[in-house]
């Protein structure tokens, strides 16, 4: 991709609490650092952790802040059922890289709790993937908890999503440019679990995308 | 991260969020005085303002107790001669606009600028207010910025202007401008030192009122005219050229999806992209509209600039057929996007959208038939969660659940109008449970009770708290003390001992307050200890008169962020299942997203790294089955 032409379209997807911003925060400055454009379409809003959150991320020639519905290259999900929430944006055939980490909310909760025939079960990770890949057959799904934990630092599933994005062929930014991104954001004491974290996200998704 | 590009004293690129701009522009301007309160999506503002307060030092700075005393704050500055700066979201306006329509009149001195931020599709805001007849309505001059980049720079010529006019000038935004992160050029950042004036050196008179109001009105008008031109001249109102007789009229960030979809649809029609949205410059848009046999209007809300284009037109190109609201194409709802404006465009010049974005919408609608929804939610660890699980239990041990009205206000509180709580019988405005219930409590024979947060309370409630009192009413008043502004990023209120940036400042003493005010009783209780607060909320409401419910713990986001500088560590809770014995009141009466529950035996699990460790859920629970993990070490 050449630095002025088309326009990479990243969807963040995720719950409130998970770091997302962080997550866009490290794509930014490497998309910046490597001589790209960048734009996003954030959502704040208001402070409650466990909500739906959302970024728009756009490297290239980005014009306005929010990626039309279909045109996503791209979905990052830090929560695997965020992912299908924000399905409309992704591009036929674009590339999942998801968490699957499902947390569930209170109202899933009670119904689940209440049924007395048992017969009510939470959504599962292959639900929702079996639903995706009528999207795409992209669908990269990490245990990015089990990776972090492998890292050495529960708190960097954030590197293992960014490794795994990385190893798309499509992504317009170079792995170290994007190492070195993590390393200056993420907190000092946790650069060792971070790189490795990386790491371990970059072959996982490497596996995936080949298969 | 971006506040260091806020700090940067170098020229050059910076990626930073349009509200990181707007304090880089106001910086560049060199503020001097600074005031807001908080209110998505303008917050980051104030919290940009207050994290570079200690690196400048050469700012002041306060975190108002409401919109319309910032907005005073920063007109006093000015009258003192110190460039001054305030922001806040559109309901905010409301609040300040009394005080606003009087600076109209009577102007200013140092440049004023105030931003109010307009949010489409109420992403956290209670209406869809559409701010821009702000502007007109008061003579304030009116600006609208698309990018970060446009957002900066229209900071720094607000300033001018105001200067130049001794007027207060208005930037409006909306959310996806306030919270769009883009790409922005520095400017130079000369700062000079902070020194006090002498008022005979800068004094002027802003006094207005009867005859003094009438001549400077008139006044105001040729001032008007004045501002007109230089915004006839202005590059924020321009013409980008196309080709053809039908054009497009837009502002903000409509702008860039209008730029986006003709390039979708490969056509290039000539644009007139809109700066200044009060005075608007009506001779370079009758130029433009001349020019054209159909013009398309982008705007979201109402069709303010649709209408005022019609009564140009009439003039000056009666046959000009206009593409907007009025004609059906675009909906006064809700916020747009490229699909929005694309699929219209595409209309008008009869082409194909560059993709069938109805169709994407509907299998993506099929496919998320399977997802259940994520409703907004206290987070772990809010005491509010244990306030009003009391609440609900003292009004069923009362059996007034059906003789009670519940008049919530603005907060995170507002929240209990979704289950498990369900209460909310009123929500309008801040502070306006009070006044809502002095009329209900004229009118109605229920029990009268209302929430406000500590917060709210300081905002706008104390009217309504005297007024409650003064009429010997019989109320119950919930103040749900948690330390903190917390909705919109936990920042200090007068509730507070600190200010911006974490100066130290006087906390107001809301027992002694409630006490001097004459409230006929006073409790104080705390929502960690759940089930202990039933019995003070049942006194509370069965009292006669005013009585006062103080519920006092701070906001879990604020205390977590408190403990982790003391080096304190957050313990989490289990639940012991042997304990549990699947009676589930942890989920259906309480509703924390830590609690989730175990499919293989039915038992509640608490996820660990969601887990606030506030043992609230213990004591909900009939036997006691949460506790705190064993911590090693």
């Amino acid at each position: 991709m050449s630095k002025e032409d088309k326009t990479f379209n990243i969807m963040f997807a995720g719950v409130g609490g998970q770091g997302l911003m962080l997550l866009s925060a490290i794509l930014g400055k490497a998309a910046v650092d490597s001589g790209f454009k960048v734009m996003t379409g954030e959502q704040h809003g208001l402070s409650q952790r466990q909500g739906s959150i959302y970024v728009h991320f756009r490297i290239g020639n980005p014009i306005s802040p929010l990626i039309p519905y279909g045109k996503a290259d791209m979905m990052i999900a830090m929560e695997a059922s965020e992912a299908l929430r924000y399905v409309e944006y992704l591009k036929e055939g674009g590339v999942v890289i998801m968490s699957n980490r499902i947390m569930p909310a209170v109202t899933e909760t009670e119904q689940v709790a209440l049924d007395k025939e048992k017969k009510t079960k939470y959504l599962t990770v292959e639900q929702i993937v079996e639903k995706l890949e009528q999207v795409t057959s992209n669908v990269v799904l990490l245990d990015s908890l089990d990776l972090a934990i492998q890292a050495g630092n529960v708190r960097t599933e954030n590197s293992v999503l960014v490794g795994a994005t990385v190893a798309c062929s499509d992504f317009p930014i170079h792995a170290e440019e994007v190492r070195k991104a993590v390393l200056a954001l993420v907190p000092p004491k946790t650069l060792d679990a971070n790189s490795k974290a990386f790491d371990l996200g970059l072959e996982a998704s490497t596996g995936c995308l080949q298969s | 991260m971006t506040v260091e590009d806020v700090k940067r004293t170098d020229k050059g690129p910076a990626l930073m969020l349009t509200n990181e701009a707007v304090v880089r522009g106001a910086l560049e301007a060199d503020v001097k005085v600074v005031a807001f309160y908080p209110g998505s999506p303008t917050s980051e503002i104030l919290d940009t303002f207050g994290e570079v307060l200690d690196h400048f030092k050469d700012y002041k700075m306060h975190i108002a107790a409401n919109e319309k005393v910032a907005l005073e704050t920063v007109a006093g500055a000015s009258m003192a001669g110190m460039r001054s700066f305030t922001s806040m979201k559109s309901v905010g306006m409301n609040v300040a606009s009394d005080s606003m329509f009087s600076i109209g009149y009577t102007g200013l001195n140092a440049g004023c600028v105030c931003l109010i931020a307009d949010d489409p599709y109420a992403h956290s805001s209670q209406s869809e207010q559409d701010g821009r007849y702000f502007g007109e309505a008061a003579y304030v001059p009116m600006l609208e910025p698309a990018t970060a980049q446009e957002a900066l720079d229209m900071t720094k010529w607000a300033f001018e202007v105001s200067e130049k006019y001794k007027t207060l000038v208005i930037i409006r935004t909306t959310t996806r401008v306030n919270h769009q992160r883009g790409m922005v050029d520095l400017g130079e950042l000369k700062r000079s030192p902070f020194k006090k004036n002498r008022w005979s050196d800068v004094k002027g008179q802003y006094f207005t009122v009867g005859a003094v109001a009438r001549a400077l009105k008139a006044k105001l008008l040729e001032k008007t005219v004045a501002i007109k031109k230089d915004f006839e001249a202005s590059d924020f109102n321009k013409v980008v050229p196309g080709s053809g007789n039908v054009g497009i009229l837009t502002a903000g960030v409509c702008y860039l999806h209008v730029k986006e979809s003709m390039q979708n649809l490969d056509i290039n029609l000539p644009v007139f992209k809109l700066g200044t949205l009060f005075p608007l410059p009506e001779k370079k848009l009758s130029e433009f509209l001349k020019s054209l046999s159909t013009l398309i209007v982008v705007e979201e809300l109402t069709p303010y600039l649709e209408t005022r284009i019609e009564a140009l037109a009439k003039t000056v190109n009666p046959e000009l057929y206009i593409v907007g609201k009025r004609s059906g194409h675009f909906s006064e709802m809700l916020e747009y996007n490229i699909p929005i404006v694309e699929k219209v465009l595409a209309e008008v010049v009869d082409k194909k959208p560059s993709m069938d974005y109805d169709s994407v919408l509907k299998k993506a609608e099929n496919l998320k038939e399977i997802l259940p929804e994520r409703p907004p939610i206290f987070c772990p660890g809010c005491p509010h969660r244990g306030t009003l699980w009391a609440f609900r239990q003292a009004l069923q041990q009362l059996k007034i659940r059906d003789n009670i009205v519940f008049n919530n206000d603005i907060g995170c509180y507002s929240m209990a109008f979704l289950p498990p709580n369900e209460f909310s019988d009123s929500m309008l405005a801040m502070g306006a449970s009070l006044g809502i219930s002095a009329g209900m409590e004229l009118a109605l024979e229920d029990k009268i009770i209302a929430m406000v947060g500590d917060s709210t309370l300081y905002h706008a409630a104390l009217p309504g708290i005297v007024n409650l009192i003064h009429h010997n009413s019989n109320v119950t008043l919930f103040v749900l003390d948690n330390a903190v502004t917390a909705m919109t990023g936990q920042q200090f209120n007068p509730n507070s001992p600190y200010d911006a940036g974490g100066q130290p400042a006087r906390k107001i003493n809301m027992e002694k307050m409630f006490e001097a005010l004459g409230a006929d009783k006073i409790v104080i209780m705390d929502p960690y200890e759940t089930r202990d607060c039933i019995g003070p909320i049942k006194e509370a409401i069965e009292s006669d008169g005013f009585s006062v419910i103080i519920s006092r713990r701070e906001c879990a986001l604020y205390g977590d962020r408190e403990k982790k500088k003391r080096g304190e560590k957050i313990i989490p809770s289990e639940n012991v299942k042997d304990t549990c014995r699947s009676i589930f009141a942890c989920v259906k009466e309480f509703y924390c997203p830590a609690i989730t529950v175990d499919e293989s035996d039915a038992k509640m699990i608490i996820q660990r790294d969601l887990c606030d460790g506030c043992l609230e859920c213990r004591q909900v629970c009939p036997v006691d089955a949460p506790r705190h993990l064993e911590v090693k070490r």
